[in-house]
């Protein structure tokens, strides 16, 4: 009967001492517990941050999406027209060319096709190399405005490919043109 | 050549009996001359035992062929009576008075027969003032080359009488379509054997044939851009292809190996010539602005060509590989397209005149320009290898269509191959 007393005062010696007390923490380990406390706050703002940072991420993406779009829908990429056998640009044309050329410079990842094209008088063959410099005067206007030349291709449709098929100077003078469309490969 | 071309010739070779001929003893045309009298020649119904309407389905189509000539008036059928058509072949049994006396300077007359899937035509023109015999041949054939045989004699006809054959065994390369779908087609003078050579969903242009038949050149826009490709038309690959930016366009040949072509893109236009075997490539002009629509002479020593280097579209000629471009046109402010006959003699060219653009020919130092049409747009005149005729396109009927005519502007015929708008147009053997 002693021997059984003793041991279950021992036992609960044990018990208790094994019980979980404050504990009690050295500076350093103070400072570190203060850390690691702040590092929960900071990680709080960190979060906040982040939502910043995906915002903004998410903010880009919708950019790109009504890029084309929107961007086709307020497009200066308006025909730019010639005087017959001419591959001169008329300076009326100067202010459209000078706002396609800040638009390519906004959207620099745009890159487009400079079409051109002759009316109907004159020779098959000489309309397409005109049509070439007609599209050549317009890519040389934009890059000497700072548009990348590698944004920019030319391609001349001689005049097989009229944009009015009347046979009078109206319709000629709507088919003498420079105009655009966006690269969708390049 | 074609199989079927050696084949005919052979037979025709192996077949040949001559009688005695004095074809080559008069030329009765001057062709060169200012201007020639048509010579009236007439054709009744060729003799045969055939029950079909061969004899007459021949000697129509030849009617047809001396009428496309140009240097022949073709006496109407209605013109000659029974006893006219009924008369014997052979130089006894013809009443040359009577011919006579209707206006007939020349008859033809010709005999059929079918042996074994084979034709046989003889074939005798007389000169009906006197009896002289111009032509007489023997021609053999497959039944159903029976529209050969009839070209080659109306050829041989002109080669009697004008001392040039004829042109009427030549095909006609040319471009047929509508907005944004042309093609390449091939067809006989005679409209028939028409022949699809490109097939893509997009605008193919200016294609031009080697003389010996075996490569066809052309620009097209099916990779989405104009490129120029070179075809062996036999096995339908591609020998040479230019797929760099820019025009390229404006094909010619000088003998069979050597290859023009154009290329405008930045500040220099460059033409080039290209031996199609090898692949040498040469620039044979460079210069500011625009230089296009070369033509070589035959043996490739001279080349005229367009270029705006002195502001507008003009025409120069120069000698190669290395002559200095002189200029020729100096009137009006459009002068294009032109195309060196392969006689030697003449250019034929288009120019901006009153409104219009016509076809014109000069002289190679540019002497003697003259206008050969009368209003429309006029474009891509071409010479016969012979330097006769001219082939161009027109749209002075309303759409374009393709025209032949005399070196000198007469005779003008219209030719139709397809239902579309025709042009470009080029002779091919």
């Amino acid at each position: 009967m002693k021997y059984l007393t003793l041991l279950f005062a021992f036992a609960i010696l044990i018990i208790y001492g094994c019980a979980p007390q404050t504990v009690q923490l050295t500076p350093t380990e103070q400072k570190q517990v203060q850390a690691l406390q702040r590092g929960d706050d900071t990680l709080k703002n960190r979060d906040k941050k982040t939502g910043i940072i995906e915002e903004e991420l998410a903010a880009r993406d919708k950019t790109k999406e009504w890029s084309l779009k929107e961007i086709m829908e307020n497009s200066p990429l308006k025909d730019v027209y010639f005087e017959f056998d001419s591959s001169t640009i008329k300076p009326y044309y100067f202010p459209k060319l000078n706002e396609i050329g800040s638009w390519m410079k906004k959207y620099r990842n745009i890159k487009i096709i400079v079409e051109g094209h002759c009316d109907e008088r004159g020779t098959i063959e000489y309309n397409l190399a005109l049509g070439q410099k007609r599209a050549e005067v317009v890519k040389n206007y934009l890059v000497n405005l700072g548009v990348d030349d590698a944004s920019i291709k030319t391609i001349s449709f001689g005049k097989e490919i009229p944009a009015d098929s009347g046979h009078e100077e109206d319709a000629w003078a709507k088919n003498r043109r420079a105009s655009f469309k966006i690269d969708q490969k390049g | 050549m074609t199989k079927s071309k050696i084949t005919l010739i052979a037979l025709v070779m192996m077949a040949l009996l001559f009688t005695t001929t004095t074809a080559y003893a008069k030329v009765y045309l001057d062709i060169f001359g200012k201007s020639f009298k048509k010579i009236t020649i007439g054709i009744p119904p060729f003799k045969g035992e055939t029950i079909d309407r061969s004899r007459i389905d021949m000697s129509e189509l030849l009617n047809k062929d001396l009428d496309m000539s140009g240097f022949f008036i073709v006496a109407p059928q209605s013109l000659l009576d029974k006893e006219l058509t009924d008369e014997g072949v052979e130089k006894q049994e013809i009443k040359f008075s009577n011919w006579k006396s209707i206006g007939i300077e020349l008859l033809c007359k010709g005999k059929i027969q079918k042996i074994n899937g084979d034709l046989v035509l003889e074939a005798f023109v007389y000169d009906t003032l006197d009896g002289t015999l111009m032509l007489a041949k023997r021609y053999k054939t497959k039944t159903e080359d029976w529209r050969k045989v009839v070209h080659r004699l109306a050829d041989d006809i002109m080669l009697a009488i004008t001392g040039e054959k004829g042109i009427m065994s030549s095909r006609i390369v040319f471009v047929s379509g509508g907005r944004s779908r042309k093609d390449v087609f091939m067809a006989d003078m005679d409209g028939s054997n028409l022949k699809r050579m490109t097939n893509y969903r997009s605008i193919t242009l200016s294609p031009s044939i080697s003389p010996n038949g075996r490569y066809l050149a052309y620009t097209s826009y099916r990779e989405g851009r104009p490129n120029l490709y070179i075809m062996d038309i036999d096995n339908n690959r591609e020998v040479y292809t230019d797929r760099t930016d820019g025009m390229k366009t404006g094909t010619t040949w000088a003998g069979n190996t050597i290859f023009g072509y154009s290329h405008t893109l930045g500040r220099y236009s460059n033409i080039y010539s290209l031996n199609v075997e090898n692949k040498d490539k040469n620039t044979a002009q460079r210069n500011d602005g625009i230089a296009t629509s070369p033509s070589f002479s035959p043996d490739g020593t001279k080349m005229v060509f367009v270029s705006d280097m002195h502001g507008s579209p003009q025409i120069f000629i120069k000698d190669l590989p290395s002559g200095t471009p002189k200029r020729l046109t100096y009137s009006g402010t459009y002068n294009t397209s032109p195309a060196l006959s392969p006689k030697g003699d003449l250019i034929v060219f288009v120019s901006k005149f009153e409104g219009a653009f016509e076809i014109c020919t000069m002289n190679l130092d540019g002497s003697n320009q003259r206008v050969l049409t009368v209003g429309g747009i006029n474009d891509s005149p071409q010479f016969s290898p012979c330097g006769r005729y001219i082939i161009y396109s027109s749209n002075k009927g309303g759409k374009y269509n393709i025209y032949l005519m005399l070196f000198n502007g007469e005779s003008k015929k219209m030719l139709k191959f397809t239902d579309g708008e025709e042009t470009q147009p080029k002779f091919a053997p």
